[in-house]
């Protein structure tokens, strides 16, 4: 139980961080909003 | 035009993002596929843990029992490998046994991974390598280096604290997927209690005498080329002992500290009627002090940082032995199995109605003491592997 | 040369090009620090292991996250307006214990939680207007909010640097109450002190209250505190009642920063979220950088060369290297440093009570989180008071850095003296 809530915060982590990597202005910004998606997205789909 | 160039780099980025997650999902996802022993001339039946607490079935903690029964009757023994992915002594020997012994009084039931998810991946930070292949009697077999606590994957969030259910003991969280501080675990616990759980029903349930749990620890750690025994288990393991010793084989033995909780030396002892016994050898690949990861380091147990952690006087192990720097796997899995035959024959002896009396499986001096050096780091060992 | 050596300055050089030359942000520097070490070292482009290293920091990315949000919901709601008001009405006549009060509040969700993070995020930031309103400096305000962070995630009965140190010489989390209750709360109260006394001692009341913003209060009561009563609760609920199960620090931030939604003045959620998260996105890459960096650096055996380096020197300067290395290492994690460099150091140390000693490398360790460049103590500090560069604030705070490096040794040389202290 307590897996799936944190994998939905992640989830909405992910959503937050999307957003931002495409309102972002600068590419640097965009680069470091794609690094931190690389282990959200392996975590919440229990990968790693 | 501006926001249009925004969006592309964005997407670019995530595509970026999406295939480093497809490349590196792919190679974490093959290491949850374990290779596992080659049934030896002994093996009469495999069965799961989850045979004896079905809490396991489905579930990566369920793994594997080779169960290896005499022709006479006899005592029970059980050998945990791989409690500890990192540890690799433990279920290399683990497989040696499985592949080589043949029992002829009592049955040996053999656990090759007993934290079956923490093989499945590698602690973060660490740097370890995913697998390694030595050369056997089949050709090229290649085995999983793993990690001393539970895959996240099956056990997370962990909390702030671990607080040991039955003794109340505070540990940092992250040893709450620790096994060795989960015993005797509870059939509605976490995801590695449950692991533990399992392990102490089989003891019950088949009324297992003697127990093993196979360890590695850093060089650096003053428990090591050790055997500590629950205060049950004293009595043969000085008997053993002596004779490791009269061997030329270093050990030191330690009562299991009534203060600390969690340890399959303790809480089995406490929890169970079995003697519970855990050893340690030195594993170069374990500690702060190593230098950079590379076979030699895990197989070898070579490491030029450990030459001058010794100079420091930081080791409790000596760094060369009979002529042969560092601790190579053969000289690991040699003490490992050459105790288990010791501490076995001492527990005959006390127990003549429980006899366990096997043959086959290599001790200190094949696997060690009478090896060309030159096939010492896993080739050696590897001519004992079907 | 050693490869290692030439490893380590490669990496270091990288680092710095990219930060200093390149003007690039510090988690792509360190991205390309740890390619660069990775290549140097005969690794390749390692890319299993700097995705691997990322997963280190993959729950305190999401407390971070998830702190901010909360911060932001009670700032929005006006909860810290109200609380702040309160503090300053009732305890304005007892300057010196009111800022005594105001640290141990800074500091009791570190206390807790064990995380420097969560109680500058929280508990600082509630504080911070508090001491503001009262004629403390922004710069003086960060850096007791700092200061707070760091002890508090040492003080008991939480400590995970402390448990991560024990761990490795395997020895229980108990016992060490007292040790590390004399090791942080003379310092706190000192610093404090220090840095807002003067300011605070003549306070005009009347001109302060004048500034305190009461509306929330007065508008909606009782019910503006619950998301701060709840969030205490549920810190502090399961380590009275073990069996109770732990729901973590995320989790209790967001249930706070929902039911905060609801107790004060109504704002746009999911813009104040994306916000949140906008604000915390440079910390979160360099905590994924930092966790390639050092998975690159123990894979590559620089980590074991610069143990081994510290762990080389003579006894009486083996002190100086713990006193250096230690708050070093910490710049790329506190926890981290406790991990590396706490564990060699406990066992070269080994002759003297243990649990003090681990306790005082623990001090020392968490001197990291003060440490560009993640300082995460440091960047938040400065976040919650406004300021644009927490440079200044690790400026600042050098005199009373030094003070705990000094502290933490003298309990370790005076270890077998103080093992009474352990109960």
């Amino acid at each position: 139980m307590i897996t799936i809530i944190y994998r939905l915060i992640v989830a909405m982590v992910i959503a937050l961080v999307g957003w931002n990597l495409f309102t972002e202005e600068k590419l640097t910004g965009q680069l470091n909003c794609a690094m931190v998606l690389i282990p959200l997205i392996l975590r919440v789909l229990m990968i790693k | 035009m501006k926001i249009n160039k925004r969006i592309i780099t964005a997407c670019l980025c995530l595509a970026l993002s999406i295939v480093v997650c497809c490349v590196t999902g792919v190679n974490f996802l093959a290491a949850r596929e374990l290779p596992m022993p080659v049934k030896g001339p002994g093996v009469t039946e495999v069965k799961m843990l989850s045979d004896w607490f079905d809490g396991l079935k489905d579930t990566n903690a369920d793994t594997p029992v080779y169960i290896l029964e005499g022709s006479e009757p006899g005592g029970k023994m059980l050998i945990l490998g791989g409690t500890h992915g990192n540890e690799p002594s433990g279920y290399m020997s683990a497989f040696t046994f499985i592949e080589n012994a043949v029992v002829e009084k009592g049955t040996v039931y053999v656990i090759p991974y007993t934290n079956r998810s923490g093989m499945t991946h590698n602690d973060p930070g660490e740097g370890n390598m995913q697998y390694f292949t030595l050369q056997t009697q089949s050709g090229p077999r290649t085995f999983r280096f793993g990690s001393r606590a539970t895959n996240p994957i099956d056990q997370w969030p962990d909390p702030d604290v671990y607080v040991h259910y039955a003794s109340g003991q505070r540990l940092s969280g992250s040893e709450t997927r620790n096994i060795n501080r989960a015993y005797p675990g509870r059939a509605d616990g976490t995801f590695t209690e449950k692991a533990a759980y399992g392990v102490a029903e089989l003891i019950r349930t088949e009324d297992v005498g003697l127990t093993f749990d196979l360890h590695e620890a850093s060089p650096e750690y003053p428990v090591i080329n050790a055997t500590v025994a629950h205060q049950d288990a004293m009595e043969i393991a000085s008997e053993g002992c002596i004779n490791l010793l009269l061997e030329g084989i270093e050990m030191s033995l330690e009562q299991s500290p009534t203060n600390f909780h969690g340890l399959t030396h303790r809480e089995l002892g406490d929890y169970t009627d079995t003697m519970a016994i855990l050893m340690e050898t030195a594993n170069a690949a374990q500690g702060r002090l190593r230098g950079k990861t590379s076979q030699k380091q895990v197989m070898g147990g070579q490491d030029k940082c450990y030459e001058k952690g010794e100079d420091l006087g930081m080791l409790y192990v000596p760094w060369e032995v009979n002529g042969i720097t560092g601790h190579p796997i053969e000289e690991r899995c040699g003490r490992h199995l050459q105790g288990i035959y010791e501490y076995s024959l001492a527990y005959s002896n006390a127990n003549p109605d429980k006899q366990i009396v096997y043959s086959g499986v290599p001790g200190y001096a094949d696997l060690f003491l009478n090896a060309d050096p030159q096939y010492l780091g896993g080739s050696w060992l590897g001519s004992y592997l079907k | 040369m050693t490869t290692e050596l030439l490893t380590f300055l490669a990496m270091i050089g990288v680092f710095l090009l990219g930060c200093f030359l390149c003007k690039l942000p510090v988690s792509i520097s360190m991205v390309l620090s740890a390619i660069t070490g990775s290549l140097v070292g005969g690794k390749g482009f390692a890319l299993r292991h700097l995705v691997e290293g990322m997963f280190a920091y993959v729950d305190t990315i999401l407390v971070i996250v998830t702190a901010m949000i909360f911060m932001k919901v009670i700032q929005e709601s006006g909860t810290l307006d109200a609380i702040s008001s309160v503090i300053i009405e009732r305890f304005h006549k007892m300057p010196a214990l009111m800022l005594c009060m105001i640290m141990v509040i800074i500091m009791f969700p570190g206390m807790i939680t064990g995380s420097s993070t969560a109680s500058v995020l929280s508990a600082g930031s509630i504080m911070a207007p508090v001491l503001m309103l009262m004629g403390v400096p922004i710069l003086e305000t960060a850096c007791i909010l700092a200061m707070g962070g760091i002890l508090g995630m040492i003080a008991p009965p939480t400590n995970i640097p402390a448990m991560i140190i024990g761990a490795g010489i395997d020895i229980p989390y108990s016992g060490f109450g007292l040790p590390l209750t004399l090791m942080t709360f003379p310092l706190a109260f000192l610093f404090v002190l220090m840095f807002a006394y003067k300011y605070v001692k003549n306070m005009d009341y009347e001109e302060v209250r004048a500034k305190l913003r009461t509306q929330s209060r007065e508008k909606y009561g009782f019910r503006i505190y619950i998301p701060l009563i709840l969030a205490i609760f549920l810190m502090v609920v399961n380590k009275l009642v073990p069996s109770i199960p732990d729901i973590g620090m995320p989790l209790v931030f967001l249930i706070c920063a929902a039911v905060g939604c609801f107790t004060g003045n109504k704002f746009n959620v999911p813009k104040m979220a994306k916000e949140s998260v906008g604000a915390v996105l440079p910390v979160m890459g360099i905590l994924m950088g930092v966790g390639m960096f050092i998975q690159i650096m123990t894979l590559t055996g620089v980590r074991g060369f610069i143990v081994n380096a510290c762990l080389s020197m003579p006894s009486f300067a083996r002190y100086i290297a713990m006193a250096v290395s230690m708050p070093l290492f910490g710049a790329v994690s506190s926890f981290g440093s406790a991990s590396v460099l706490g564990v060699p150091f406990l066992l070269s140390f080994l002759a003297k009570k243990e649990i003090i000693v681990a306790g005082a490398l623990s001090l020392i360790a968490s001197l990291g989180d003060m440490m560009p460049p993640t300082a995460l103590a440091g960047i938040f500090a400065a976040q919650v008071v406004g300021m644009p560069k927490y440079t200044p604030v690790l400026k600042k705070c050098l005199l009373p850095c030094f003070i705990i490096i000094v502290w933490g040794i003298l309990f370790i040389v005076f270890a077998n003296q103080l093992s009474f202290l352990i109960i």
